[in-house]
């Protein structure tokens, strides 16, 4: 049942593929050849500049000083701050909307009046460009002169707040997991509707809770679904800049290290030498981070079942 | 069998779902990958060149008086020269950006870029700068005498002047004569920060703030104001060596943390809302309003209070920058216009800079823009304050304006010597954007209570010490 006969064909098949020539590949060549001289050039070219000492304000030549700039980072407390900054704000945004998508996944599940319409409601806050959802949020929900939650908060007797500039961290992550519910939704959704119907028709002729069915088969069958969303979740949250630029303009407790970087370049540090080593660094988490995400979205799209 | 059929359906539907939702993310990060170039583009450009007295590209910045000019370019300037002027107007962050970038870096983007007086003598003396000094000596209806002396001084480098200004302004303090008459106070004509600070105490209440402070991060928001109350308490950012160098970061000095604690304490206890936000425009809007009775900022927002659509035209009282330490702390700042070292043609673009900031300029723009004789650009020449008309449109403030434009410090804002060159509400040197701009991000946490004063100047302190030694 579970060894899908198109499974041996398919190994087959791909023994094959690694046996044809290169010509048959030579249509993706300049495609291929495009992608490196946009990506993979200037990504070495950034590789030399974070080995040299290289400012432009005050004007100085470029000068290799080998890995010196590796060697300041880890007593940059500001460097610190912000990879701090990004670990909470990644991790809070990502386990949040994971929660809050997962709940509604499972209520966009039932049959109900309207759910088409439910559902492309829930999914239009992904589709906001993160700059205006973070304008919307910081001037219409957030602001203490005239922004939503402070008047809701006013209406039950609290002083107003200005929680952009008293929590930025708080803030910055409330707009994420806002805008990153729906995407976790969608694919919790695609978990839940993997679930083999006779599966949970089983469950219920023996008598299980609707709770128990949810907890001991379901949840199970959705962990992989969650891993991925978690794992896809983190390569894009681990890069917010836009929400960090709009909303707070940085500042401690909202600089992370994108928006750190862009400061210590060309958003006013100018040290090019240095901004580059932060992003090497930068750049070589997210390869880590990205090869488990991808080992786990590879397994996912096999086929194979952990539950 | 159809079982397993509904099954395998069921799992790819599934997977397609998955496809779907990680094809919509690619596509928002492409959307949103591609957005941060724009900005740095300039702007619309006018019009391909006539070709009879040539074109130039100009860059400048994007408010009300630069607004006018480009609009009254063609018949004023083209019409006459047969120069075509294209402009690119920028917002001050992105104008800052491009022309560093640009002229830094030995492109010839412009024939013409509007700089401040904290770039001008630095660009100067990088060599990335025009002389000025020999075509405003050679050319008569520039009448380089008749600059207002800070204001020169401000942007010439031994002895060479590296932009012509265009719009000059300093600081003051702006207040509600209505308010403290009704409150039985008066306001000393050369006030001091504590005669100021018990006053905005006194006339605070729940409708309306004591006083209006810049509290937004930033070298040239909250950077600027703090500066100058910085300086005039006895503080400094860096101390200087001889040669004008800098020496060691002063964060750590009680002085700056007097000065902090008295600008943090004052917007505490007698401050607009949301400070932690409050810049010049969210100033201006709340004093508009009637929402505070004191504002210290630019000399120039008094053409906007007292213009005839303003709702507190004729309230006001404006008096010279409070003091504690120093005789004079208003600020000095001007756009000015300069001329990059690589411009292909610099004497077609002397005579747009000698046009553009000459008196004649000045006497043509108060009969025709818009905003009247209060909307010409001020601050740049002794001439401007002798017009009849000027001085009939803006005799609120004419007078205090040109008091403090004169007795701007320029030279030494505060009570020790300063690295670099010369400067009152930012200290010139290249790495004073970045430190001010960071430090202000921390003073403004400790103005919106998220960061503690004792942590801000620690953390400042360290930026602050990057820098030389």
């Amino acid at each position: 049942m579970r060894q899908e006969p198109g499974a041996a064909l398919g190994t087959a098949a791909r023994h094959d593929e690694l046996r044809r020539p290169w010509r048959r590949r030579l249509p993706l060549l300049p495609a291929l050849v495009f992608t490196v001289l946009l990506t993979q050039i200037p990504f070495l070219m950034n590789i030399w500049y974070s080995l040299t000492d290289w400012t432009i304000v005050p004007p100085s030549s470029r000068r290799y000083i080998g890995l010196d700039n590796y060697g300041d980072l880890p007593s940059d407390q500001f460097f610190r701050d912000a990879a701090w900054v990004t670990v909470v704000m990644t991790v809070s945004a990502v386990l949040a909307s994971l929660v809050f998508g997962t709940l509604l996944a499972v209520l966009l599940d039932r049959k109900f009046l309207a759910r088409g319409i439910a559902r492309t409601l829930l999914i239009t806050p992904f589709l906001i460009m993160p700059v205006v959802a973070g304008l919307i949020w910081r001037n219409q929900m957030f602001s203490g002169l005239y922004g939503v939650v402070n008047w809701v908060t006013a209406r039950v007797g609290m002083d107003s707040i200005e929680f952009v500039s008293r929590y930025p961290l708080g803030s910055i992550v409330v707009v994420l997991v806002w805008q990153w519910t729906p995407f976790m939704m969608l694919i919790m959704l695609a978990g839940l509707q993997s679930q083999p119907a006779e599966v949970l028709e089983a469950a219920k002729v023996d008598g299980a809770s609707p709770f128990g069915t949810f907890r001991q088969l379901t949840l199970p069958h959705l962990r992989p679904y969650m891993e991925l969303g978690t794992l896809l979740g983190t390569i894009y949250l681990i890069q917010v800049f836009d929400h960090v630029a709009v909303m707070t303009g940085g500042g401690p407790d909202s600089t992370n290290i994108p928006y750190f970087v862009y400061r210590r370049s060309i958003g006013g540090g100018w040290d090019f030498g240095k901004a580059s080593a932060f992003s090497i660094v930068v750049v070589v988490a997210s390869i880590v981070v990205a090869t488990v995400a991808l080992r786990v979205l590879s397994r996912l799209l096999r086929g194979e079942e952990i539950a | 069998m159809t079982a397993t059929s509904h099954l395998t359906w069921r799992r790819r539907s599934s997977r397609t779902l998955c496809v779907l939702a990680v094809a919509a993310l690619g596509l928002a990060a492409v959307a949103c990958g591609d957005d941060d170039d724009d900005s740095a583009e300039p702007g619309a450009t006018g019009e391909a060149p006539s070709g009879d007295g040539g074109a130039i590209t100009v860059a400048i910045v994007g408010n009300p008086q630069m607004e006018d000019i480009s609009a009254l370019t063609p018949d004023l300037f083209t019409a006459e020269t047969g120069i075509e002027v294209n402009y690119s107007v920028l917002e001050e962050g992105t104008l800052r950006e491009v022309v560093t970038r640009d002229i830094g870096g030995g492109g010839e983007q412009f024939d013409v870029v509007m700089i401040g007086n904290y770039e001008a003598p630095q660009f100067g003396a990088n060599g990335w700068l025009v002389d000025l000094t020999p075509y405003a000596e050679e050319d008569d209806s520039y009448q380089l005498d008749d600059l207002i002396p800070t204001v020169r001084e401000a942007l010439t480098v031994e002895d060479q002047l590296y932009a012509s200004p265009f719009y000059a302004e300093s600081s003051f303090l702006m207040y509600r004569t209505d308010v403290l008459e009704a409150a039985g106070l008066t306001m000393p004509e050369n006030p001091t920060w504590d005669e100021v600070a018990e006053i905005a105490r006194a006339v605070d209440s729940d409708e309306m703030a004591g006083i209006c402070l810049r509290g937004k991060p930033g070298w040239g928001d909250l950077g600027a104001s703090f500066t100058t109350v910085l300086n005039t308490f006895g503080g400094t950012w860096w101390s200087a060596n001889d040669d004008g160098t800098v020496a060691e970061a002063q964060v750590d000095q009680p002085e700056f943390k007097e000065a902090l604690q008295f600008y943090v304490d004052l917007i505490h206890d007698a401050g607009e809302d949301d400070a932690a936000n409050a810049s010049y425009n969210e100033c201006l809007a709340q004093y508009r309003d009637g929402q505070v009775a004191m504002w210290y900022d630019a000399t120039v927002a008094a053409g906007t209070l007292e213009a005839d659509d303003s709702p507190v035209q004729g309230m006001n009282g404006y008096v010279t920058a409070p003091v504690k330490e120093t005789e004079a702390s208003g600020w000095l700042w001007t756009w000015a216009l300069a001329i990059p070292q690589n411009s292909p043609d610099p004497d077609t673009a002397w005579e747009y800079v000698s046009w553009a900031s000459g008196p004649d300029y000045i006497a043509a723009a108060g009969e025709q823009v818009p905003g009247g004789w209060a909307a010409i650009p001020p601050g740049t020449r002794a001439s401007t304050y002798e017009i009849p008309e000027y001085q009939e449109a803006a005799g609120a403030f004419a007078d205090v304006t040109l008091e403090s434009m004169e007795a701007a410090p320029i030279d030494n804002p505060g009570t020790t010597p300063r690295p670099g060159v010369p400067g009152v509400q930012f200290v010139g040197i290249p790495e004073f954007q970045d430190v001010g701009t960071r430090c202000t991000e921390q003073f403004s946490s400790v103005i919106s209570g998220s960061v503690d004063i004792d942590a801000a100047l620690s953390a400042c302190h360290d930026i602050a010490s990057e820098v030389g030694g």
